[in-house]
């Protein structure tokens, strides 16, 4: 027997849920049903991955409900490697299509639009905590000895850590997902509408009509920092994704506040770890 | 196929200190259980044959770094560590193997496990990865696909693995038995066999085979490792249908197999799985101490024949 047959009817089975391409292959086929024990174990490790890797979307629909949708996205976006480390990499893009469809088609909302938001935290979160771990972090002593050494290092080319990350969120979304990560009591309710529900009109027109706020996240000792960064932070931190040079990141964030302390973010920056440099063009040694 | 059954093993041998023989028995990591761990005594009175160890889903750890690496790196300071993959399918798919051995091989060279295992099922097909041990037929074709994947897998980590036997819920048009499959694969790759009590158990159980000639179809020195774990009976057809959940204490009936295994096989490293409803670290500590127990057994019962022989001599 053929084993290419067989995997493609398993295949099947586990994808649809139809066995009846396995007919042909099981010994008793009154007993066929008991390759469920191999889907249902398929869809709870996906689906027990997704509520581990998006612990505030599990908390905040209830396990049930998180279930339904993350059952939904398995059926969509199955695993693609051998590992669910970082499944979900596509969840918040497909939660905000699935509300996109579900206004399409007229019915009540079930998701809160906040969901989209709560998502993306959520897997930035863990990008940030499974990033690659700093070798060449800038600390004021490589400052120090920069200058010592009669280098201009606002001239020098730095990075941002590997565990950076920034992105934009409604107003208000980070305090929701924190206070939902830490258990707190003061946590709000998510956004619905008067009926309960929201829209995607309501959705833009909140939008349009509150703050964005960009969020930074980083790993310092092992454990994800999370901050909402000023204009020009971000100004800031933009500049030194794009281009990497201090003196013009510090420039990016002076031409939107002239009184920015740059001295005081640099600080801040070396203090949290979050420049790399390479120092070895400058036969930095220990 | 006579080219592959004349395959040269290339990789070390099973039986030597550095596969694990000098190891007892171990606990699956968690990280819940992190803080018990590191409170535990260092054990500077081991014993040959009875040194704790642990044993992690490789995938678990495909991260580039971070707080689950550097806790594993802590845990390798102080205790020996087994690889026991789940989602390498060497059974089928073998396209999409280079980058996950990428992954493994990198691990392995950093972190230098004494043991190396995976399953003997497929996981793979059609770009999806399924997340669970799906079964192989036990067929020519079906076998020659593992035992190209196994040995890929080796190729590509430069290490001799074990290959495990599958939970059986129900049974799938066959060309062998299960043992002759596992052997024969053993045989033709050079790896060597991690046999799951457990597993064995529930495929008995489900499928209606015999335990005890299963184990005795398998060559002592092909198996490098034993597992043991608690299982489930399935919430709809209960008894009938028993579930590999690794949520539940060991079960008399598979403390009992592991005593005939360790009979048959003589010492072997042995480990307690349990993945889910995790109790306190003592209640883990207490069924590996019961393990151990038995491998201490096992290892007097074999001093003891060797030196009757010898005085017989």
């Amino acid at each position: 027997m053929a084993l290419s047959p067989y995997i493609n009817a398993f295949t099947d089975y586990l994808r649809s849920g139809d066995a009846r391409g396995m007919n042909d292959y099981c010994v008793d086929v009154t007993q066929i049903k008991r390759l469920a024990v191999y889907r249902n174990g398929f869809y709870k490790g996906c689906i027990d991955a997704l509520a581990a890797n998006f612990p505030v979307c599990e908390k905040s629909l209830g396990r049930e409900s998180f279930n339904q949708l993350a059952s939904l996205y398995v059926d969509h976006y199955p695993p693609e490697i051998g590992t669910l480390v970082g499944y979900g990499e596509y969840f918040p893009y497909f939660i905000r299509d699935l509300l996109a469809v579900l206004e399409h088609q007229g019915g009540p909302m079930l998701l809160p639009a906040s969901l989209v938001d709560l998502a993306r935290l959520d897997y930035a979160w863990l990008t940030s905590l499974m990033s690659a771990d700093a070798t060449q972090t800038l600390t004021a002593e490589k400052v120090n000895w920069l200058v010592e050494h009669g280098v201009d290092f606002t001239q020098a080319q730095v990075t941002l850590n590997a565990s950076v990350d920034l992105l934009r969120v409604n107003a208000g979304t980070l305090n929701q997902w924190i206070g939902f990560k830490t258990n707190s009591p003061d946590v709000e309710p998510l956004v619905l509408s008067p009926e309960g529900h929201m829209n995607l009109s309501e959705l833009a027109q909140a939008d349009s009509t509150i703050n964005v706020d960009t969020v930074m996240f980083w790993r310092l000792n092992d454990a994800v920092q999370a901050r909402l960064l000023s204009a020009p932070e971000v100004a800031l931190m933009r500049a030194l994704q794009d281009d990497g040079v201090l003196e013009k990141a510090f420039a990016a964030a002076l031409a939107l506040d002239p009184d920015f302390d740059v001295s005081d973010v640099f600080s801040a920056c070396l203090q949290n770890e979050i420049l790399d440099i390479d120092l070895t063009k400058y036969n930095y040694k220990h | 196929m006579e080219q592959v059954l004349l395959k040269v093993n290339k990789y070390r041998p099973l039986s030597s200190l550095t596969t694990g023989a000098h190891l007892g028995a171990g606990l699956g990591l968690k990280a819940d259980h992190l803080d018990d761990i590191f409170a535990l005594p260092v054990a500077d009175d081991a014993q040959m044959g009875n040194q704790l160890w642990f044993e992690v889903h490789t995938e678990n750890y495909f991260v580039a770094g971070g707080p689950r690496r550097h806790y594993l790196r802590s845990i390798r300071d102080r205790y020996e560590l087994s690889f026991h993959g789940v989602g390498g399918s060497i059974g089928y798919d073998h396209q999409s193997m280079p980058e996950h051995i990428k992954q493994v091989k990198a691990l392995i060279d950093e972190f230098e496990p004494t043991l190396i295992s995976e399953h003997a099922v497929w996981s793979r097909s059609s770009g999806a990865y399924f997340a669970d041990l799906m079964p192989l037929p036990r067929t020519q074709d079906a076998l020659q696909s593992l035992v190209d994947g196994v040995d890929r897998f080796q190729s590509g980590i430069g290490r001799r693995i074990l290959i495990e036997n599958p939970s059986n819920y129900l049974d799938f048009t066959s060309e062998m038995d299960e043992p002759q499959f596992l052997v024969e694969a053993a045989q033709r790759s050079g790896c060597g066999l991690l046999i799951d009590i457990n597993n064995l158990y529930l495929s008995s159980k489900n499928t209606g085979i015999d335990a005890a000639q299963y184990l005795s179809q398998i060559p002592a020195e092909l198996v490098g490792e034993i597992h043991i774990a608690g299982h489930d009976p399935d919430p709809e057809l209960g008894q009938a249908l028993l579930i590999d959940s690794h949520a539940s204490p060991v079960d008399l009936p598979v403390w009992e197999l592991l005593q005939h295994a360790l009979t048959l096989f003589g010492h072997r490293p042995v480990l307690v799985e349990r993945d889910a409803n995790l109790p306190p670290f003592a209640e883990l500590m207490h069924e590996r101490q019961l393990a151990q127990g038995y491998l201490d057994q096992c290892r007097h019962e074999t001093d003891s024949a060797n030196v009757s022989l010898g005085e017989t001599r």
